[in-house]
C-alpha cells in the first residue's frame, strides 16, 4: 500500500514537493509556537531593564566583530558551569536581545556575568591587547576600536526598531538615544543625568575607555561588558546559586 | 515503460525504470535496519514518558521521574556543597592562624584556591600570581595593603578604588597633569625617587637634581609615602625602596607616573564569591607570598 | 556561451543586469552608512562585470542548432569552476582562522582580519560558496541528465548561478567590513538574504519547470533530495532570516525573534542547513554519481524511500539538540535529543545503501580514486552522523557542547562527506561536461584523494583529542570536591592540537589545489573526437509524467 502510494507521488513534481513541505514543516511549527504560548518559557522578572543606547551600540558592536565565535553567553544547568560562571542563565536574561548570542563554542570563557568582574581598566587593555594582561591569550586585538569614534548619528532609530518590535523603550528614550549615549560615557556633562533619569540610577555613567572627552566604540563595548548579567537580579533569585548579584566596579 | 531486469551480482530484480543509465534494484530493506528502527523508536518512546517531553497549549507533559533540568542542577550544587562542607566550614569559621597551623587543610586551599585564583584573579594577578604592569605580584612579599590574610581579606572584600561603601582608596594624584608640580620639580622627585633604588644614579651630574628632587619629596609625597618613602598601608601608598615596581620601576615610568598619577582598581569580590571562598583565596594568596619571599 | 542565448534572451539578460546595477547605484547612493555604500559599488561592479560580455556579443550571430536537441551544460561548467574557486578560497580562510587560534597574532592588528570577522567567511565561503555552487551546478547537470530533457530556460540558469553567487559576494564581502548578524551560518544581513529569496525561488521554478520534461514517469531519487534541499532550505532561510532593518538605507537589521525564540529559529535553522544544505543536497550528488561512476544499480530502491522521508521528517526535529542544558526549556530538548538519535536510522540506511551499491564494483573502488573519493565519503557521512547522534544525548552534549569536539564533528562531516562527495562528483563530471576521455591525471586524483584523507583524518582526531580534554577539564573536580582546572588552564591545554589542526587543513587544501590543477589541464586538453557515449536529451514527445 505504502509502496504503491509511494509510486504514485514520485510521478508528481508538484506533489512530492507539497509532501516535502508538508513533512518537513512538523517539527518546527510543534517545537517553536509553544515556545509563545508555554507559561513560564520567559520567566518573571520585574525588576529587567532595557539595554541603555551606549550599551545597545555596545552589544552591536559585539555582534559585528563575531565574538560569539568564541564566547558563549549561556551559562547552562550544569553544575560546573554554575560553580565556575556563577547561577545558570535564564530565557528572560536575553529577552531582550536581537540577535540571541548563547553561542555554540567556547575557544574564550562565557561571558553570561562579565559584568562588574573586572575593572574597565582591565577591559580596556585586554581589548586592546590581550596577551598583555593574559600571556596564554588567543583572542585577537581590537586596539582599533580605541581609535574609532561611536556613530551617535543613527541611535534613535536602532531604538525605534526595538520599540517596534515589542522592547519598551519609551519615545523620550528614541529621541534622547544619541544624548544618553554621549552621557553615558562622558559623565561631567548635562547629557550624563538624563541616562540615570531614564534608565535607573544603577546605570553605570563613566568614562569607560579611561577618556573622558570622546566617546568611542571602545567606551560602548566596555560599558554592555560591564552590564552583561545585570540587566535584572532573577538569576538570583530562588536557585541554589550562593551568590549575590555583584556591585559595580568603578 | 517498466522493464524489470535482473541483476547478475546480486541476483535481485530491478525496479524496471531507468535514468540515464542507472538502475534500482528492489531488495527489501534489510532486518537489520527495521530492527534499529523499532529499538531507536522504543527508545525515544520511553523518553517521552519519562522526561518532559509534549507541548501542550500553555502548558507540557511534565513526564513520570519529574525532572527538569533546573532542580536537578540545584539538587547537585547543594550535594556538592554539602560534600565540601567538612573542611570549607572550617575555613569559614576558624581564625586563620589555626588553618595556617594545620598543614592538612592548607593543602586543601593550595589545591583548590589554585583553580579560584585562575578563573576570577589570574587575568590581572597572572596564573602564577606574579603580576605584571599594572598589576601586583603577589608572591613577592611586598604589599601594598599590608600583609596577613585579615588585610588580603579586606582587599578582597571591598576592593581597590571600587564603587564598595568601604572601598580602599588609593590614589596617588597627577601632579604633573594636574599643575601642582612644575615639570622640572616632576622630573626632579622621580629622579630621586630613582635614586632610591639605583644609588650608581647619584652621580655628580646628577646629584644638583636629586637634591631638588628630595626637597619636593619631602614637602610633596611623605604624605603617603612616608619620610624615607617606604610607603604607607593605609594609604596605600607602595613603598618605593624596595625593588618591587607596580608600574614599574624605571625613570620614564616614575616620571610617568608622577606626571599623570595612578589609580589601581582592584575589584570588590565580596558577592561574587561566597565567604568561604573569599577567605581561602586570601589563605592561597597569603601563601604565594609566603612561600616565595 | 553568449552565442547560445537568442537576441532576445540577451536582451532580457542585459535588462536584468542592468536593473541589478541600478539597484547597487541605489545602495550606494542612499546607503548613509557607508557599509551599505561599500555593497551597493559592489553589486555595480558585479553586474558590470556580466553586463560586458553580454553586451559585446550582443548582436553575434544567433544559434541555428536545435537548443533542445543538446543538454545545457554552460552554466555548469561555469559553476564548476566557480564552487573550485571558492573551495580555495574557503579552505585557505579555514586554514588562516585554525593558525590564528595557535598564532593569535596572524590578525596583523587590523579590524577585517580578526577571528570573529574571518571565521564567518571561512564557513560561510566554504558552505554557500563551495558546497552551494556545486549543488547548482550538479543538481543543474542530474536533472538534466536523469529527465533526459534540457533546463526549462536559457537566461534563468545563469540567474540562479551568478545571482547567488551575488549573494555569496555580499555575504562574504560584508563581513570583511563587519556587515553581520551574527546568526551563525545565517549571517549575512537583510539585504542579501532578501536577494537569496529571489534566486532562490527561480532555482526552485527552474528546476520544477525542468522535471516536468522528464522522460520517465517516476522522478529519480537524487532529484527528490534536490527538491528537498531547495524546497527546505527556502523555508528556513525565511523565517529564520525575518528581519526589520533599521532604515532602508542601512545596512544593520534586528532580528524579529527574541531571546529564546531566536535561540529555537536559529538552531532549527542551524541544524537543518546542515541537514537539507550539506546533507540532503550532496546525497542528491551521491545517488547520481556514485551509481554512474560504479556502473551499478543502486542497492535497494525501498531503501531509498525509507531513508528519504526519515531525514525530512526527523531532521526537523533535532535542532533543538544544540541547545541542550540551556535556558530553553527542558522539554524541547527531549524532543531534539530523541528525534535525533531515531534520525541515526534513516541517515545509516542511506550509507550503506550507497556502500551496498558498491558490491560487484569493489575492485573498481581500490584501482580508480574518483570512485574511492565517493566510497570514503559514503563511510564519513556514516561516522559523523552517528557521532551526531551520539554527541546530540543529553549528557554527552554536557561535555561536548562548547568544545572542539563539535568542530571535529562539524569536519568529519563537512571534509569527509561534503568535500570527498564533490570531489568524487566532480572528477567523475569534469570529462563528461568537457567532452574529454577521462582527467588528465589519474595520478594527481590518488594525489588528492590521499591528502584529503591524511588531511581529515589528522583534523578529526586533533579535534577529538582536544574538545574531550577541554570538556573533561571544565568538569574535572578535586579530591575535594572542587573544580580542578581553571578555563585558562584548559586553553594552554589546546594549543598543541590547534598546531596539528591547521597541519591537516594545511594539507586538504594542497589536496584541493591539485584537483584544481587536474581539472584546468583537463579542460586545456584537446577534445576527443568522438563522445563515447552519446550525451543528449530525448526530444522525441514526453512522456506524460503527471
Ligand atoms: C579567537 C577567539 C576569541 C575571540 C574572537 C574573542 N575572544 Fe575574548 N577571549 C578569548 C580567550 C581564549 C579568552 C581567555 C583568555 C583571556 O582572558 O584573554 C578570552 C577572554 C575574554 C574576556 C575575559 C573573560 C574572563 O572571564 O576572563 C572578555 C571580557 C572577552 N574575552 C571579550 C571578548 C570580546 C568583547 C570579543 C569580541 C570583540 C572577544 N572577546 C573575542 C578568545 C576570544
Ligand atoms: C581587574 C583586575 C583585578 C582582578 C580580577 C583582581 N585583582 Fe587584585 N588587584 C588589582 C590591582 C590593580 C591591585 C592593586 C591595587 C592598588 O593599586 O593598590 C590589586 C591588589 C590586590 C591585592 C593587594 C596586594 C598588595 O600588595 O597589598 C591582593 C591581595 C589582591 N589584589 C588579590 C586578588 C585576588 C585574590 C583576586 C581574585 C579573587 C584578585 N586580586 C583579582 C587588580 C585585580
Ligand atoms: C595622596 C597620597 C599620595 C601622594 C601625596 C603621593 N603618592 Fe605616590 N602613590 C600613592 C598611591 C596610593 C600609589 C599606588 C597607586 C596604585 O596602586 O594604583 C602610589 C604610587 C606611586 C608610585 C608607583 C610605585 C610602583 O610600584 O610602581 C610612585 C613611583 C610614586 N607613587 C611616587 C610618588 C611621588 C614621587 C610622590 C610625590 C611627588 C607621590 N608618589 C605622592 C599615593 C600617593
Ligand atoms: C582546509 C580545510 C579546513 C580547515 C583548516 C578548517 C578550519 C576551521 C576552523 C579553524 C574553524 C573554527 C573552529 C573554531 O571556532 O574553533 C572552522 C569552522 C567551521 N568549518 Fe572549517 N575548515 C576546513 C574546511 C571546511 C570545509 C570543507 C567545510 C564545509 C564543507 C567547513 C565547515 C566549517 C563549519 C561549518 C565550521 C563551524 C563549526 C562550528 O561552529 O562548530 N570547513 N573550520
Ligand atoms: C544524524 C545526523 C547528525 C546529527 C544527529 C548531528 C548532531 C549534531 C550535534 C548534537 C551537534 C552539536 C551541537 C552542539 O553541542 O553545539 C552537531 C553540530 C554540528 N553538526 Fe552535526 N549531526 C549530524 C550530522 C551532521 C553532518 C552529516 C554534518 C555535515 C557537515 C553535520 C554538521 C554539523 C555542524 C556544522 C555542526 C556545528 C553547529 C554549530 O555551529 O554549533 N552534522 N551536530
Ligand atoms: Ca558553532
Ligand atoms: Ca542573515
Ligand atoms: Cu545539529
Amino acid at each position: 500500500m505504502a509502496e504503491l502510494f509511494h509510486r504514485k507521488i514520485e510521478r508528481s513534481s508538484i506533489g512530492f514537493a507539497i509532501a516535502i513541505v508538508a513533512a518537513a514543516s512538523v517539527g518546527g511549527i510543534i517545537e517553536i509556537a509553544p515556545l509563545f504560548t508555554i507559561d513560564g518559557t520567559v520567566e518573571e522578572a520585574p525588576d529587567m531593564r532595557v539595554y541603555t543606547p551606549l550599551e545597545l551600540a555596545g552589544r552591536n558592536i559585539y555582534v559585528r566583530e563575531g565574538c560569539y565565535a568564541c564566547h558563549s553567553q549561556m551559562i547552562r544547568t550544569l553544575q560546573d558551569e554554575v560553580e565556575r560562571y556563577g547561577p545558570y542563565s535564564l530565557a528572560v536574561e536575553s529577552k531582550y536581545d536581537r540577535p540571541m548570542q548563547w553561542g555554540s563554542k567556547r575557544t574564550g570563557p562565557d561571558l553570561a556575568r562579565i559584568g562588574g568582574k573586572y575593572s574597565d581598566f582591565w577591559h580596556v587593555a585586554h581589548l586592546m591587547n590581550p596577551r598583555d594582561v593574559v600571556p596564554e591569550s588567543n583572542m585577537p586585538a581590537y586596539a582599533y576600536l580605541a581609535r574609532t569614534p561611536l556613530n551617535l548619528n543613527d541611535l534613535s532609530q536602532h531604538l525605534a526598531v526595538q520599540q517596534t518590535l515589542g522592547v519598551p523603550y519609551t519615545d523620550e528614550m528614541v529621541e534622547n538615544a544619541a544624548r544618553d549615549a554621549y552621557g553615558q560615557a562622558v559623565p561631567d556633562t548635562d547629557f550624563a543625568s538624563g541616562v540615570s533619569e531614564r534608565y535607573g540610577e544603577a546605570t553605570q555613567v563613566r568614562a569607560f575607555d579611561g577618556v573622558a572627552t570622546q566617546v568611542t566604540e571602545m567606551d560602548a563595548l566596555v560599558a554592555y561588558l560591564q552590564v552583561l548579567g545585570r540587566l535584572t537580579t532573577a538569576a538570583y533569585q530562588n536557585t541554589a546559586a550562593p551568590e549575590l548579584p555583584p556591585e559595580p566596579v568603578e | 515503460m517498466e522493464v524489470k531486469e535482473q541483476d547478475p551480482v546480486t541476483g535481485r530484480e530491478t525496479t524496471g525504470h531507468e535514468w540515464n543509465g542507472i538502475k534500482e534494484l528492489d531488495t527489501p530493506v534489510p532486518r537489520g535496519i527495521l530492527l534499529f528502527l523499532i529499538v531507536t523508536h522504543i527508545w525515544a518512546v520511553a523518553w517521552w514518558f519519562f522526561a518532559p517531553t509534549w507541548p501542550l497549549g500553555t502548558t507540557y507533559t511534565k513526564g513520570l521521574l519529574g525532572i527538569d533540568q533546573r532542580t536537578t542542577v540545584e539538587e547537585r550544587v547543594v550535594e556538592g556543597q554539602q560534600a565540601r562542607q567538612d573542611w570549607m566550614a572550617r575555613i569559614e569559621s576558624e581564625p586563620y592562624d589555626q588553618i595556617l597551623a594545620d598543614e592538612n587543610l592548607m593543602q586543601i586551599v593550595r589545591s583548590s584556591g589554585r583553580q579560584l585564583f585562575g578563573d576570577n584573579c589570574a587575568a590581572c594577578h597572572g596564573r602564577d600570581a606574579r603580576g605584571r604592569a599594572n598589576y601586583p605580584d603577589l608572591t613577592d612579599g611586598d604589599w601594598i595593603w599590608g600583609s596577613g590574610p585579615e588585610a588580603i581579606e579586606q582587599t578582597m572584600r571591598v576592593g581597590v578604588n571600587t564603587e564598595h561603601p568601604e572601598s580602599r582608596i588609593g590614589q596617588m594624584p597627577a601632579f604633573g597633569r594636574d599643575g601642582m608640580l612644575e615639570r622640572d620639580q616632576v622630573r626632579a622627585v622621580a629622579a630621586y625617587v630613582y635614586s632610591l633604588t639605583h644609588p650608581e644614579f647619584s652621580t655628580p651630574e646628577n646629584v644638583e637634581r636629586i637634591e631638588a628632587g628630595q626637597q619636593v619629596f619631602a614637602e610633596t609625597c611623605s604624605a603617603c609615602h612616608g619620610e624615607t618613602g617606604e610607603g604607607s598601608a593605609e594609604a596605600g601608598a607602595p613603598n618605593l625602596t624596595d625593588n618591587y615596581w607596580l608600574y614599574g620601576g624605571d625613570l620614564d615610568t616614575i616620571i610617568a607616573t608622577v606626571h599623570g598619577g595612578r589609580q589601581g582598581h582592584m575589584p570588590t569580590w565580596d558577592e561574587r564569591l561566597t565567604n568561604a571562598e573569599i577567605r581561602m583565596l586570601s589563605l592561597y594568596v597569603h601563601d604565594l607570598g609566603n612561600r616565595q619571599p | 556561451m553568449i552565442d547560445k542565448l537568442t537576441y532576445s534572451e540577451r536582451q532580457s539578460a542585459s535588462f536584468i543586469l542592468v536593473a541589478v546595477a541600478v539597484v547597487g547605484l541605489l545602495m550606494a547612493a542612499f546607503g548613509n552608512s557607508n557599509q551599505l555604500g561599500v555593497h551597493g559599488v559592489i553589486v555595480m561592479i558585479f553586474a558590470a562585470a556580466l553586463l560586458y560580455p553580454v553586451l559585446s556579443a550582443i548582436y553575434a550571430p544567433e544559434p541555428v542548432e536545435d537548443r533542445e536537441a543538446s543538454y545545457y551544460d554552460d552554466p555548469i561548467k561555469v559553476g564548476i569552476v566557480l564552487a573550485m574557486a571558492w573551495a580555495i578560497f574557503g579552505m585557505f580562510m579555514g586554514v588562516w582562522v585554525a593558525a590564528q587560534l595557535a598564532w593569535p597574532n596572524l590578525a596583523f592588528d587590523a579590524a577585517w582580519s580578526t577571528f570573529g570577522r574571518l571565521r564567518p567567511t571561512h564557513t560561510s565561503g566554504i558552505i554557500f560558496g563551495f558546497g552551494g555552487n556545486a549543488l547548482i551546478a550538479t543538481s543543474f547537470h542530474v536533472v538534466q541528465r536523469t529527465s533526459r530533457a534540457r533546463l526549462a530556460g536559457q537566461v534563468s540558469p545563469w540567474f540562479v548561478l551568478f545571482g547567488y553567487n551575488l549573494f555569496c559576494v555580499l555575504a562574504v564581502s560584508g563581513y570583511f567590513i563587519g556587515v553581520t548578524q551574527s546568526k551563525e551560518y545565517a549571517e549575512a544581513e537583510w539585504y542579501a538574504d532578501l536577494w537569496l529569496v529571489v534566486v532562490w525561488v527561480t532555482y526552485f521554478i527552474l528546476y520544477l519547470r525542468t522535471l516536468a520534461r522528464r522522460k520517465e514517469p517516476h522522478i529519480y531519487v537524487a532529484n527528490w533530495y534536490f527538491m528537498a534541499f531547495i524546497l527546505v532550505v527556502a523555508m528556513l532561510h525565511i523565517v529564520n532570516n525575518l528581519a526589520i532593518p533599521i532604515a532602508w538605507s542601512s545596512a544593520k537589521s534586528y532580528t524579529i525573534w527574541p531571546g529564546v525564540q531566536d535561540a529555537m529559529v536559529q538552531w532549527w535553522y542551524g541544524h537543518n542547513a546542515v541537514a537539507f544544505f550539506l546533507t540532503a543536497g550532496f546525497l542528491g550528488m551521491l545517488y547520481y554519481y556514485l551509481p554512474v561512476r560504479a556502473q551499478r544499480p543502486i542497492f535497494s530502491y525501498r531503501l531509498s524511500i525509507l531513508s528519504f522521508w526519515g531525514i525530512v521528517f526527523f531532521y526537523m526535529w533535532a535542532g533543538s539538540h544544540h541547545l541542550h542544558y540551556t535556558a530553553l526549556p527542558h522539554w524541547v530538548q527531549t524532543l531534539g535529543m530523541t528525534f535525533s538519535v531515531m534520525l541515526l536510522v534513516p541517515s545509516w540506511a542511506s550509507a550503506g545503501n550507497a556502500l551496498l551499491t558498491l558490491n560487484g564494483a569493489w575492485d573498481r573502488v581500490r584501482s580508480d580514486a574518483t570512485l574511492r573519493f565517493m566510497m570514503a565519503a559514503a563511510v564519513f557521512y556514516g561516522l559523523s552522523t552517528f557521532e551526531g547522534s551520539f554527541l546530540a544525548i543529553r549528557p554527552v552534549n554536557a561535555l561536548s557542547h562548547y568544545t572542539d569536539w563539535t568542530v571535529g564533528h562539524v569536519h568529519a562531516g563537512a571534509l569527509g562527506w561534503v568535500a570527498l562527495i564533490t570531489f568524487g562528483s566532480i572528477y567523475t563530471l569534469v570529462p563528461t561536461l568537457w567532452k574529454r576521455e577521462r582527467m588528465y591525471s589519474a595520478a594527481l586524483i590518488e594525489w588528492h584523494f590521499w591528502l584529503a584523507i591524511a588531511g581529515t583524518l589528522i583534523y578529526i582526531f586533533a579535534m577529538w583529542n582536544s574538545g574531550i580534554i577541554q570538556g573533561l577539564m571544565w568538569r574535572t573536580y578535586t579530591g575535594e570536591n572542587t573544580l580542578a582546572y581553571s578555563f585558562v588552564d584548559s586553553l594552554v591545554a589546546m594549543y598543541p592540537y590547534y598546531i596539528a589542526r591547521a597541519f591537516g587543513g594545511l594539507l586538504f587544501l594542497i589536496g584541493a589545489a591539485i584537483g584544481c590543477y587536474n581539472i584546468w589541464m583537463t579542460v586545456k586538453a584537446v577534445p576527443s573526437t568522438v563522445p563515447a557515449t552519446p550525451d543528449a536529451p530525448e526530444t522525441a514527445a514526453a512522456v506524460p509524467g503527471e
